[in-house]
């Protein structure tokens, strides 16, 4: 008797499994999760006021979820737990001070490649953080870094940072946040200001040219296929690349119903799922998408999803991307590389 | 097999094994113990980063005995034995223990050898609390330090609660009553779990770790306050194995016995719903410990509640201790899987060598 309750749950457990397998497949971990926390949205970044431009510590910081961290010297040894900050702590010239980093299925930059590997999407090894003698942990908010873990390492007396960027102005904010705490808040403050500029030029660029209509696809689990939200971050990324984006008409429901898509008839698709199996001719085949614009045409592009996804210095780069997707005689300047 | 599947057939009279299992008790105390000092010190000494052992030896000489001894390790290693390890092993055996003792409980009470901890409604009950408190829109502040555990614990008992109350108003027999609103409640909550899973979105991971099982959070905090409430609610549990050997007789033979029945099974009810509420908030849910481990023992040294309680609470620990080393060494793979995949045919085993006689 007791046994089908036990089934019961094993089964929801088990579609949990496959559910997360999905979504960590095509967006789950390498970018802004596809479910906006509203409490991280609203709680964005507020770095202290920083009296010098040579930072001092001790120093105060508010994270992305309201917690306020102390941090009681410059860090010399740092733990990134997300792939963003691992990449923003390398561009701010604070790479020689991280001692470890989470999973990155990019492997970006190079130079942090030899760093030990403290945490995956199966969870973190407080352990070797403990045992790295880890002075700051940069970890990832919106179940980014398991929230026990958090507490975890807090408990034990190391500062944990939670970032969490849901647009793009929060993830300047973000690099920000971590320039000040550790120390390198003119480094990050330049990378800021120059990202500014590469959007800026993107927006000039893009400015006169249409904005054709854009489908986005974030990922695909069985018949079901998910785009973007609406006030979700890759819309704004879209709309600065030149794009009217094509959302689902929801803020929190990222499947897209092909009624919508039909009725939005979108003239090009961008495959952010392009990297994980999905093909042009795929999306053609789709039940009621051969009457789409972007179909007949054959404007369906696949797109690199971790630069335009990823919340750090290479932000820019996917900028890049999207509108060289979406306007392919757009001339835009080179790019310097973001790790000096 | 001789596993009884009709829960109200009469009992069978137990006086021919009595002799031949008088020692095994004895034996079964000593070697359970001596497993569990072993699990304390691997559980200790194995990790992902390599401590020398004389090191550890000497930060457990150091900080639980007070020897003065000269500090050779690193503050770091100081706080991986005693913050991390150290608690980590010991919640194993809390929640292993609890596991068992409330499975023997329950096997008991219901009379039927497919009852474990969970079986009135506790898992769902805990999963779903769970679950709400990673809804709730507070993130790693406050769910880290006790939010979900609460919630969880909560859970659970809110949901044995129900059962009892729901299953007083049926007017099936008790036992039959219990079990299945026991069923019909746990597949309620099981379908708002699946509700609150659906709409979670990034914390479906957390939830999902959570139905999983596992002791890679495990802290003092999360031990001290499950620890008196597992332990009290035991020893009150052992202090009634009488009244539940009696039970097991059935109800009629149970109040010739001088038991009040409602009342006993109400408290002993409540006192197995407490321990498993209390092992299920620090843990998740972990299955298999709660309903093999009292079968394993009875086969062992018979049905005396007497000492099943007792046996079982070391088995349990014993058992949940080994798993998470194993998950541990396996790269932290949840607990769950490794109980039931050295439980299994353990089980299998002990059930092929046993002979006719068994019984709850």
């Amino acid at each position: 008797m007791p046994v089908p309750v036990c089934a019961r749950v094993a089964l929801i457990a088990l579609l949990a499994v496959v559910l997360a397998a999905c979504t960590g497949g095509t967006a789950g971990t390498t970018g802004p999760e596809p479910t906006a926390s509203p409490s991280a949205a609203s709680a964005s970044v507020a770095p202290s006021v920083e009296p010098s431009p040579t930072a001092e510590f001790p120093v105060t910081l508010t994270d992305d979820e309201g917690t306020a961290v102390d941090i009681p010297a410059t860090p010399q040894k740092i733990v990134s737990l997300t792939p963003a900050a691992t990449e923003i702590l390398f561009a701010i010239g604070a790479g020689d001070r991280v001692v470890a980093k989470v999973e990155d299925v990019a492997n970006h930059p190079p130079q942090a490649d030899a760093l030990p590997v403290v945490a995956t999407f199966e969870g973190v090894d407080t352990e070797q953080i403990v045992g790295l003698a880890a002075d700051l942990v940069i970890a990832g908010g919106n179940f980014g870094t398991p929230p026990d873990a958090v507490a975890k390492l807090r408990s034990l007396g190391i500062p944990v940072l939670v970032v969490y960027a849901t647009t793009v102005a929060a993830a300047l904010a973000d690099i920000e946040l971590i320039g000040s705490s550790v120390g390198a808040s003119d480094a990050a403050k330049d990378l800021t200001a120059s990202m500014r500029a590469g959007f800026d030029q993107v927006a000039t660029a893009t400015g006169e040219l249409p904005a054709p209509r854009v489908f986005y696809e974030t990922g695909t689990l069985d018949l079901a296929v998910y785009g973007i939200a609406d006030d979700s971050v890759y819309e704004e990324l879209l709309t600065m690349a030149g794009a009217a984006p094509v959302t689902t008409g929801s803020a929190t429901n990222w499947e897209m119903s092909t009624e919508i898509l039909v009725t939005a008839d979108p003239e090009i698709i961008l495959l952010g799922d392009g990297a994980y199996g999905v093909t042009a001719e795929a999306v053609a085949a789709r039940p009621g998408w051969d009457v789409l614009t972007a179909v007949k045409e054959g404007a369906i592009v696949p797109v690199d999803d971790i630069v335009v996804t990823r919340p750090g210095p290479r932000l820019v780069e996917g900028l890049h991307v999207l509108a060289r997707a979406i306007h392919p005689d757009v001339v835009l300047p080179s790019l310097a590389p973001v790790v000096p | 097999m001789a596993v009884r599947s009709q829960p109200l057939a009469p009992p069978r009279p137990r006086v021919a094994r009595v002799g031949a299992t008088r020692r095994r008790p004895v034996l079964l105390a000593v070697a359970t113990g001596m497993l569990l000092v072993g699990a304390l010190v691997l559980g200790v000494a194995m990790g992902t980063v390599t401590i020398d052992p004389r090191d550890t030896l000497g930060i457990l000489g150091h900080r639980l005995l007070g020897l003065d001894l000269p500090v050779t390790w690193t503050e770091q290693a100081e706080v991986i034995v005693m913050d991390l390890r150290l608690p980590r092993v010991l919640t194993t055996m809390l929640v292993g223990m609890a596991l068992a003792v409330a499975g023997v409980t329950f096997q008991g009470l219901l009379r039927n050898p497919l009852a474990d901890p969970y079986v009135l409604g506790t898992a769902s009950g805990a999963a779903l609390g769970a679950a709400i408190a990673v809804l709730i829109p507070v993130r790693s502040a406050i769910l880290g330090f006790g939010l979900l555990n609460g919630l969880a614990f909560l859970g659970a008992l809110a949901a044995v609660l129900v059962v009892y109350r729901l299953a007083r108003l049926s007017g099936l027999a008790p036992l039959t009553g219990l079990l299945l609103t026991g069923y019909a409640v746990g597949s309620l909550l099981a379908a708002g779990l699946a509700m609150a899973m659906y709409v979670s979105g990034a914390g479906l991971r957390q939830i999902f770790g959570y139905l999983l099982g596992g002791f890679s959070n495990a802290s003092w905090e999360h031990l001290l306050g499950a620890f008196p409430l597992v332990v009290v609610a035991s020893v009150l549990i052992l202090l009634r194995a009488r009244t539940l050997n009696g039970l097991l007789l059935g109800e009629e033979a149970a109040a010739h016995l001088g038991i009040d029945v409602r009342r006993e099974r109400r408290i002993l009810l409540g006192l197995a719903s407490l321990v498993t509420a209390a092992a299920v908030a620090i843990s998740g849910l972990i299955g298999f410990v709660g309903l093999v481990v009292p079968h394993v023992v009875r086969l062992l040294v018979g049905p005396s509640a007497r000492l099943v309680l007792p046996l079982s609470a070391l088995g349990g620990a014993v058992l949940l201790a080994y798993a998470d080393l194993a998950a541990r060494l396996l790269g932290d793979i949840p607990v769950g899987v490794v109980t039931a995949l050295l439980g299994a045919p353990f089980f299998i085993i002990v059930l092929r060598r046993s002979r006719a006689g068994y019984e709850l």
